[in-house]
């Protein structure tokens, strides 16, 4: 089992999701976040025609984009090494989560860190890096408010970009409350500001305090040896500027050739993940802190943060950590490379692949079981974490496709849980019974004539059941279709046989 | 024109009406129109299954059974979509069924895009009074591009007034086997549809697949609607259904 797998609840999806569709405040919480989702990404591709751009053309040119860098990564990634060694940051390798966690511990206890600000990352979900940290003495604090919130709570994210959108207002309030030392307050919508203001006047402290900043990384820029980092709420620059640490932990997928490409793919990721044609803030971090203006070398890899690649101007205070060290992650990802998988890696992770699911938009993410959940956690977790480990996940999906519909790097997710389910069939990892059902269905099917018979029987006897009500409300056959709807069933004839006897006459 | 009518398993078994239905509409364009003795699935639940092989025999006795018609029609996006884009798929490294099933997939059509695009029916054979509302089946929306047709074709009924609702092109939470080996989660996606519909008031909701219909109606019922009538949408250009 590896590292991933030991974590991971996704083989209790089906449990899990019996609990969530029986949640009225989660249901409530999901309906009241799904069309705005939908909504926004709507605007946000009507902002693209007025300017003058088409999304099926611009998807193109980033799915193009992608699988330029998915097919020769290692040349990127080394390219992406050496500028960003050159810049004065360390680039180090992690085989997988545990080797991250390791990793991160050992550079804060070296930098002699006790507190840690971190900003939204999905790759420390798969270290489990909290998890790690505090065990280690080392105070992890997340400071993206919806991540703020699901740590008080002790909970995972729920979602990839709203972390804690399966939250009632109620709910954080009691959060905020506890953790703030203060008394609960009746709340509504009206207060969120308030209560944003609140945690910003928390975090404030925890960014000026804290030794050390781990953020994820959006887009790797190979040619400059850059992080790109998308963020709406500016913790993402309190984290990655004010510590005298900052560690980059990101996937070895994120990576694009040049900042030309990262523009390009600028324009889809802030609308396909909340609508907005920029997010409100966009940072390139790059190197470290400059020690001095002697130490700038002008060149194709600029030092020290401010103007990309400029020396610092007089009376411009140097800026940023003094040590920056990127972890770049396999976890998994180098196996689906030249795999039939490998069009998963295209992933920028806006989300819109969930926000557009109608199982995701009836469960919410925990039901998932592991990082990362809706149609991509439905394809990554099973193969992150192992098929044999993850059965349920690409048997989940209705097949509506909407997913593909909106992805904006054309990942044909539902293809790729198919893909899945003809693995785990392959690989005998179907209940017999299953197995069983389909080959005898179709080989009465392959039948016409027993099939005809067969079905002139079956129409019989859901007649018989419905009893001249025209519909069954306990089918033993299928209880989970009848445990909360009805079968509506004809007048026990079958289309064949009615047909052949008006033939007849 | 020879057309061949492809039933499907579930109109079949579970609502003759529409085939029937069908089998007129295609008539009143003055065609031919045969219903091939063998047909019984398309084989779409073995594939949805993972099964390639047997979705693979069950192909192979479709495209014997259809092949050599002008057209195939269907009254279902979902089994549509199985032979025009599946078909082909599992006989890619197949040489001797790769181009039979090419053929069958460049000549099978959903009903309403058939008779709106291709059969171009002048008029309705029924009447209808009141309002309806069309839910757009995913097979049918996402893969075959289905959406104006059923429109087009349901404002030529007399006294149909077409009322949509927000969010039609949602899925309804059939899913095949996916609403038995989920029956609960299928439920709270259905019951949003149900929602969906009931806000438009229509007195019917209309469809071109009878999974999704089947679904919807059944939840309808459960929740207590006797009324909203859900009906194929060759129901209600050629009548038929049971009132």
């Amino acid at each position: 089992m590896n590292a991933a797998a030991k974590h991971s609840q996704a083989m209790h999806f089906h449990a899990r999701a019996g609990e969530k569709v029986r949640n009225p405040a989660l249901q409530r919480a999901l309906q009241k976040a799904r069309p705005l989702f939908v909504g926004k990404r709507q605007k946000g591709l009507a902002s693209l025609a007025e300017d003058g751009l088409d999304f099926t053309n611009l998807r193109s040119t980033a799915e193009n984009i992608r699988n330029r860098v998915l097919a020769d990564l290692d040349v990127w990634l080394e390219l992406f090494e050496e500028r960003a060694t050159a810049s004065g940051a360390e680039v180090m390798w992690a085989r997988d989560g545990d080797e991250v966690a390791r990793l991160v511990v050992e550079i804060a206890q070296k930098h002699g860190v006790r507190k840690v600000t971190k900003s939204k990352s999905m790759l420390s979900e798969e270290a489990r890096l909290n998890e790690a940290l505090s065990a280690a003495g080392i105070r992890p604090v997340e400071t993206d408010l919806g991540e703020y919130i699901v740590q008080l709570a002790g909970e995972p994210p729920s979602h990839i970009i709203a972390p804690a959108v399966h939250k009632s207002i109620g709910e954080v309030e009691a959060l905020f409350a506890e953790e703030h030392g203060r008394p609960q307050q009746a709340r509504t919508s009206a207060d969120i500001p308030a209560m944003a203001r609140e945690a910003r006047e928390v975090l404030r402290q925890h960014f000026l305090s804290a030794d050390m900043g781990i953020s994820g990384a959006n887009f790797l820029i190979a040619e400059t040896g850059s992080a790109a980092l998308v963020t709406n709420e500016g913790n993402g620059r309190m984290v990655t500027t004010l510590p005298r640490v900052h560690v980059v932990v990101t996937g070895i997928e994120k990576l694009l050739p040049t900042l030309e490409d990262f523009a390009t793919l600028m324009r889809l990721l802030p609308r396909s993940a909340t609508g907005q044609s920029i997010s409100n803030y966009v940072s390139l971090l790059t190197g470290t802190r400059a020690r001095d203006v002697g130490a700038l070398t002008p060149g194709p890899s600029p030092a020290g943060r401010g103007e990309m690649g400029a020396p610092l101007h007089d009376g411009q205070v140097p800026e940023g950590p003094e040590k920056t060290v990127f972890i770049l992650v396999d976890n998994g990802r180098a196996n689906l490379l030249g795999s039939a998988y490998q069009d998963m890696l295209r992933c920028i992770r806006c989300g819109a692949c969930m926000n557009h699911c109608p199982v995701y938009f009836s469960l919410g993410g925990h039901a998932y079981g592991w990082v990362y959940p809706g149609p991509m956690g439905s394809v990554l977790t099973p193969l992150y974490t192992g098929i044999e480990n993850a059965l349920d996940l690409p048997h989940a999906s209705t097949g509506c496709g909407h997913c593909a519909d909106v992805c904006p790097v054309g990942i044909p997710l539902p293809s790729l849980m198919h893909r899945l389910k003809e693995e785990q069939l392959a690989r005998g990892l179907r209940p017999w019974s299953e197995r069983l059902a389909l080959r005898v269905w179709a080989w009465v099917a392959g039948r016409p004539r027993l099939y005809r018979w067969l079905t002139r029987r079956v129409a019989r006897y859901l007649d018989w059941l419905a009893d001249g009500t025209g519909r069954i409300r306990i089918f033993g056959l299928a209880p989970a279709w009848t445990a909360e709807r009805d079968l509506p069933v004809a007048a026990g004839k079958t289309f064949h046989e009615l047909y052949a006897a008006q033939k007849r006459k | 024109m020879r057309l061949a009518l492809y039933v499907t398993c579930l109109v079949d078994l579970m609502r003759p009406s529409i085939g029937f239905a069908s089998l007129r509409l295609l008539e009143a364009l003055g065609a031919e129109v045969v219903v091939p003795e063998g047909q019984t699935c398309c084989g779409q639940p073995a594939w949805s299954a993972g099964n390639r092989a047997l979705a693979s025999d069950l192909a192979k006795q479709a495209i014997a059974e259809l092949e050599g018609f002008d057209h195939v029609v269907i009254p279902s996006g979902s089994c549509t979509d199985q032979i025009r884009h599946v078909y082909p798929q599992l006989f890619a490294d197949d040489p001797l069924w790769l181009p039979r099933a090419q053929a069958l997939a460049a000549r099978t059509h959903e009903l309403a895009s058939f008779l709106a695009d291709i059969g171009k029916l002048a008029q309705p054979l029924v009447e209808f009074s009141g309002n309806v509302t069309y839910h757009d089946s995913c097979k049918g929306l996402r893969q075959l591009g289905i959406k104006r047709q059923p429109r087009e074709l349901l404002l030529k009924v007399q006294g149909l007034t077409l009322k949509e609702m927000p969010d039609c092109e949602e899925c309804c939470g059939f899913g095949g086997a996916f609403s038995v080996q989920f029956g609960d989660i299928s439920a709270r996606i259905v019951d949003r549809k149900c929602e969906a519909i009931a806000a438009t008031g229509a007195d019917a909701v209309v469809g071109g697949d009878l999974g999704c219909l089947l679904n919807i109606e059944g939840r309808l019922r459960r929740r207590g609607d006797e009324k909203t009538r859900v009906l194929h949408i060759a129901e209600v250009l050629a009548g038929g259904a049971a009132e």
